[in-house]
């Protein structure tokens, strides 16, 4: 499962539109959830809408928060990303095979099974982040909180059964034809995880569409042919077993 | 995944006096008051055939269910225990269901509470049930996760309920659910793999938010992230008038150095002898005080007998 997470706190300015960016993102399986960090009480002052359409196309979610706040959401938005990409996928399952909407219409003792095959693929399955971190000029003082979230979240990735690793990419590049820069390739560790943004020198553009585009192009260069790959299958759900219908018996 | 997530919990329209029937079993709830909200849903006391019990309602049934699942785990290892888990089930409630389940309700009060009302030597007991309730988790496979004061119920006796299952996790997983002041990732003293000594951590914390909560507070707020280290929290243990007597397994609980989950029960029960100068076993300060209080006042009157 593949994951962009993109930090922001203002406008694109520059190159293709960062939602197109962002639906070619999800046409291939990676999803974009998008964070816009804003200076206390300074909440409207950020392209809410902006943020909310990149989300959207990238079929992710998206809020608005202050620094201090960055760590619980990055955490937050990567959990429920993983945790309702397996649901879809168990609900989109449970709809062919049983022809019910979702786990919540499963009698409790089959509701049971399926909970737990779905914790179970939650932990296991293979799980990709990778950051896009914008590092314009208004950002920097929230450089520092931006850091402690990507700690923290490599720790959690880290304590997961399954492969995790993690990627950090800042923009804009130093040049105008280099719209971001890898500051870290994937990695599953945290602890030589330093000071992520130390010389950061950067034109004065917000090109988010193309940072966007570049990451794509990085699963694709690092992890292969990604589409179309599946990593997460359930196991056989028989459509005859006799306890799925609270009143199946027929004979 | 536009996927829309559930609305908060606060969403759901209980009242008092309202009556609840389960789709699947049959059983009739009577919502008597509530009892408190968590991250996923409500906790009600309620009655059953006139038995109380508490109820927890949601709005994800696949959440819910992954509580229900600890507990029927749990249930299945000791059967000499009275059932925790009373039932499981899902009620019509404004045109949609929702998923609910039973517990039997053990009257208590969140530990900081108790600690207000019984004083802090009144730790050492409620300590001890704390880290027993702890031994039988552990022990059947499970680390409780999301410790903290307020999934944390005391009986006036010291006697300790957890409360709020949502955090816990197979040993060898990831942390379900934490909260950062009592997250041993959050003091850089370990990851978030669920083992025994994750929740020795949490305890700990516990301790120290319960008897010195307000300079636990000022210290995570002032704090930059590089800093925070168990030390930091030793260093509040070493200067607190009571949990000074706790330092040896504060220390051993912080950096998650006890053998097993029992041993850090053995050792609490140890260190808490020195804890708030012998109060003893089940009397509450407050008791203490009134027999103090009855007994002067029993002296006067033989005095004013003997006076006559």
């Amino acid at each position: 499962m593949n994951q962009i997470l993109l930090i922001t706190d203002g406008h694109s300015n520059v190159g293709e539109s960062p939602v197109l960016a962002a639906s070619r993102a999800l046409a291939q399986d990676i999803i974009v959830n998008v964070i816009g960090v804003v200076d206390e009480g300074e909440a409207g002052r950020i392209g809410a809408e902006e943020i909310e359409s990149i989300a959207r196309a990238g079929g992710g979610m998206s809020r608005i928060v202050e620094p201090h706040m960055l760590t619980q959401t990055v955490q937050m938005m990567t959990q429920q990303t993983v945790v309702g990409t397996i649901r879809m996928t168990v609900n989109k399952e449970l709809r062919s095979l049983l022809g019910v909407e979702s786990v919540a219409e499963l009698p409790p003792p089959k509701r049971a099974e399926v909970v737990r095959m779905m914790e179970e693929l939650s932990e296991t399955t293979r799980l990709r982040v990778a950051l896009l971190i914008d590092a314009s000029a208004s950002m920097r003082p929230k450089l520092a909180a931006v850091e402690e979230a990507i700690r923290d979240l490599a720790l959690s990735l880290q304590s997961r059964q399954g492969e995790s690793a993690v990627a950090v990419f800042h923009f804009p590049g130093e040049d105008p034809h280099v719209p971001c820069v890898l500051d870290l390739p994937w990695t599953d560790r945290v602890d030589g995880l330093g000071k992520l943004f130390r010389n950061i020198r950067m034109q004065g553009t917000t090109p988010t569409g193309p940072a966007l585009q570049r990451v794509v192009e990085y699963f694709r260069e690092t992890c292969g042919n990604i589409k179309g790959k599946t990593e997460y299958s359930l196991p056989p759900l028989r459509r005859d077993e006799p306890d799925v219908m609270e009143s199946g018996d027929v004979g | 995944m536009s996927d829309k997530r559930p609305a908060g919990p606060d969403r759901l329209p209980l009242k008092p006096g309202m009556l609840l029937k389960g789709k699947w079993n049959g059983n009739v709830y009577r919502l008597e008051r509530p009892l408190g909200a968590g991250s996923n849903g409500q906790v009600w006391l309620a009655s059953r055939g006139g038995a109380p019990c508490a109820l927890k309602l949601g709005l994800d049934a696949a959440d819910l269910q992954g509580e229900t699942n600890v507990l029927a785990s749990l249930e299945r290892g000791d059967r000499n225990r009275p059932s925790f888990l009373l039932d499981a089930d899902d009620a019509r409630l404004g045109g949609r269901d929702v998923p609910f389940y039973a517990m039997r309700y053990v009257p208590g009060m969140p530990v900081r509470k108790f600690v207000g009302r019984y004083g802090p030597g009144a730790v050492a007991t409620a300590g001890g049930h704390l880290l027993d309730r702890l031994v039988e988790l552990h022990e059947a496979g499970w680390v409780f996760g999301d410790l903290k004061c307020d999934n944390v119920l005391v009986a006036p006796g010291g006697q300790v309920t957890l409360v709020d299952y949502g955090g816990a996790t197979r040993i060898g997983r990831s942390v379900r659910q934490f909260t950062e002041i009592y997250d041993r990732g959050y003091w850089r003293a370990g990851n978030r793999t669920a083992d025994p000594a994750y929740d020795w951590f949490s305890a700990a914390v516990l301790w120290i938010h319960a008897l010195d909560g307000e300079r636990l507070m000022r210290l995570t707020r002032s704090l930059p992230p590089q800093h925070r280290h168990p030390r930091e929290l030793m260093r509040l243990v070493r200067t607190h008038p009571h949990l000074k007597a706790m330092e040896i397994w504060m220390r051993m609980a912080l950096e998650g150095r006890f053998g097993s989950t029992r041993e850090a029960s053995r050792r609490w029960k140890e260190c808490a002898a020195g804890l708030g100068g012998g109060v003893p076993d089940g009397i509450p300060a407050w008791m203490a005080g009134m027999v103090a209080v009855t007994l002067a006042l029993a002296a006067v009157a033989a005095a004013l007998w003997f006076a006559r």
